[in-house]
């Protein structure tokens, strides 16, 4: 544990220094006119924006709205995905039959199924949640699937001589062992939840990060589009760390893992 | 007649190959084991030893045959024994306690009483401190011992073991072997015990079984082990009776070690 802060000190030094690196040279490549600020914006503005539309208080209904429509996307998504998951790793022929199914809508493209889902669901939040499921659900239903199939055979065995039921096979067994596949799920599937409701406000909505972002882009102020990508990219850091910390108390029964290695969102 | 608590009768066992050809692992298994008896089973590598086991745990359907558990057909998972596993199966989400503890909580017993029991066996098997700790912070020889416990907490009439202590050192061990005998002597609990090491085999055991070499291997020899007990596992190695044991059950024991080579280099 030691030898890691040792080595992770410096290296957030030197993550901060080239973020701070590139922003300078953005800053000053616009100020001196090398880049266009029409285009490229400036990160002082940047910055600016950001803080006025928390001091004005305007970006807290935009950012309550995509994260409701997030989180419900996750929420329903992670649920659905972990009960098929399980279903179909715990039945062969359903899986089977299923499969092909499965696959055909895995292939769609998501963003196609947008301007349906505004016809379907309105402009309201309820056709974000449903773009937003469409993605989150298949993350967390493949890995759910994988992580009950590679369950350790000896280990249900075990557990099922000590007496266990299957409910009870399912809680002591299949769910802590399916965990560390779900998790890598979770890390993914948030950034995923997030993307996908910013992107249904954008193509269509009344209110939400996205649509402030579209708003922006109809009267090309640039800053105002990096404002609300600054925004999400915060949004998303910040729940990322906050499932970091879940899994590593989740999963301290592991030996010690890398999880600097694996991105965020 | 002393009551009979595993009876194998005619059993086989057959497997497919993903190529799709049958293969017969073990066939005409009988066998008695006495109530509170101490069984080895003995044999080449791959002979189906662990089979056997698995049978007779109700993880596997035989192919062939009936297996009675205190008289009664066995159908399912047998729920008299308790099976410590060749391979590693500790759970590693769960601390030594609560793996320890999984058998009584499994069965709904009292949470308390549970831990309270657990932590005893914590003691017992040689585990003092680690109770916390997750398999994963344990050497191979602590798992096998938390594994012990686990399997013995529940009061099983019948513990099934498989090579328990194939990969430990000679003293974990000597240590280990010993403390099975105690909890044995102490429970009256029928053990069924499979290793490939046949002095382990007759040191510990009041029956020594050896099967053939596969595939198709079936049982060639039953030799009863009257060596007095309690045993001291340090010094009955060099017993003249324990010799005689050894070289007679070896002589037939060779043969199938030989013919599985053979059958090995041929493959
Ligand atoms: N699930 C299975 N599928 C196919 N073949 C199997 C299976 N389990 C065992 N076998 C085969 O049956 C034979 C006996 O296996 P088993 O594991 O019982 O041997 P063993 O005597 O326990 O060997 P070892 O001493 O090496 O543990 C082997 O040839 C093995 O390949
Ligand atoms: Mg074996």
């Amino acid at each position: 544990m030691s030898e890691a802060t040792k080595r992770s000190v410096p290296m957030l030094v030197w993550q901060v220094l080239l973020g701070a690196g590139l922003l300078s040279l953005w800053q000053v490549g616009v100020t001196y006119r090398w880049m266009d600020k029409f285009f490229f914006s400036r990160p002082s503005d940047v910055a600016e924006r950001v803080w006025k539309m928390f001091a004005t208080g305007s970006v807290w209904a935009h950012l309550a709205t995509t994260m409701t429509e997030a989180a419900l996307s996750f929420g329903i998504g992670v649920f659905a995905g972990v009960v098929f998951g399980f279903l179909l790793a715990r039945n062969r022929w359903l899986a089977a039959l299923l499969d092909p199914y499965i696959r055909i809508a895995n292939a769609l493209p998501r963003v196609v199924l947008a301007p349906i889902f505004l016809l379907w669901f309105g402009l309201g939040i309820w056709s974000k949640v449903a773009l937003g499921v469409t993605v989150v659900f298949f993350i967390v239903f493949f890995n759910t699937y994988q992580g009950v199939r590679e369950v350790d055979p000896v280990q249900l065995d075990n557990a099922r001589m000590l007496g266990a039921s299957e409910r009870q096979l399912i809680r002591h067994v299949l769910i802590p062992s399916a965990l560390t596949w779900i998790f890598s799920s979770l890390h993914i599937s948030i950034g995923f939840a997030i993307i996908a409701v910013v992107v249904g406000e954008y193509l269509g909505a009344s209110r939400g990060i996205g649509y402030t972002i579209a708003q922006a882009e109809g009267v090309f102020d640039t800053t105002g589009v990096f404002a609300g990508m600054t925004i999400l990219a915060a949004v998303v850091l910040l729940v990322g760390a906050g499932v970091d910390r879940l899994e590593r108390w989740l999963l301290r029964w592991k030996p010690n893992r890398d999880t600097s290695a694996r991105q965020v969102g | 007649m002393s009551i009979v608590s595993v009876k194998l009768t005619n059993l086989a066992r057959r497997f497919v190959s993903p190529k799709g050809n049958r293969y017969t692992a073990v066939q005409n298994i009988s066998l008695d084991v006495g109530k509170g008896s101490f069984v080895s089973i003995v044999g080449p590598s791959g002979c189906g030893k662990s089979t056997i086991l698995n049978m007779t745990a109700g993880l596997m359907e035989p192919s062939e045959g009936t297996i009675h558990v205190f008289g009664e057909r066995l159908k399912g998972i047998n729920r008299r024994a308790s099976y410590m596993f060749q391979q590693d199966a500790l759970l590693p989400w769960k601390t030594v306690v609560g793996n320890i503890e999984l058998g009584l909580h499994l069965r709904g017993k009292d949470a308390k009483e549970s831990r309270e029991l657990a932590l005893q066996w914590v003691d017992r098997v040689g585990l003092k401190g680690f109770a916390d700790s997750y398999p994963y912070q344990l050497s191979g020889g602590m798992r096998k011992r938390a594994a012990m416990a686990q399997a013995w907490i529940v009061k099983p009439d019948i513990v099934l073991m498989d090579e328990p202590f194939g990969a430990l050192d000679v003293h974990t061990r000597l240590r280990m072997e010993g403390e099975i005998l105690r909890l044995w002597a102490e429970s009256g609990e029928t053990v069924m015990f499979v290793t490939h090491d046949l002095e382990e085999a007759i040191a510990l055991s009041d029956e020594v079984v050896v099967l053939s070499a596969g595939p198709g291997s079936t049982i060639v020899g039953q030799y009863g082990v009257d060596l007095p007990r309690p045993r001291n596992l340090i010094d009955i190695k060099t017993e003249p009776r324990f010799g005689e044991f050894y070289r007679a059950i070896w002589s037939d024991l060779r043969k199938e070690v030989l013919k599985s080579y053979e059958r090995s280099d041929e493959a």
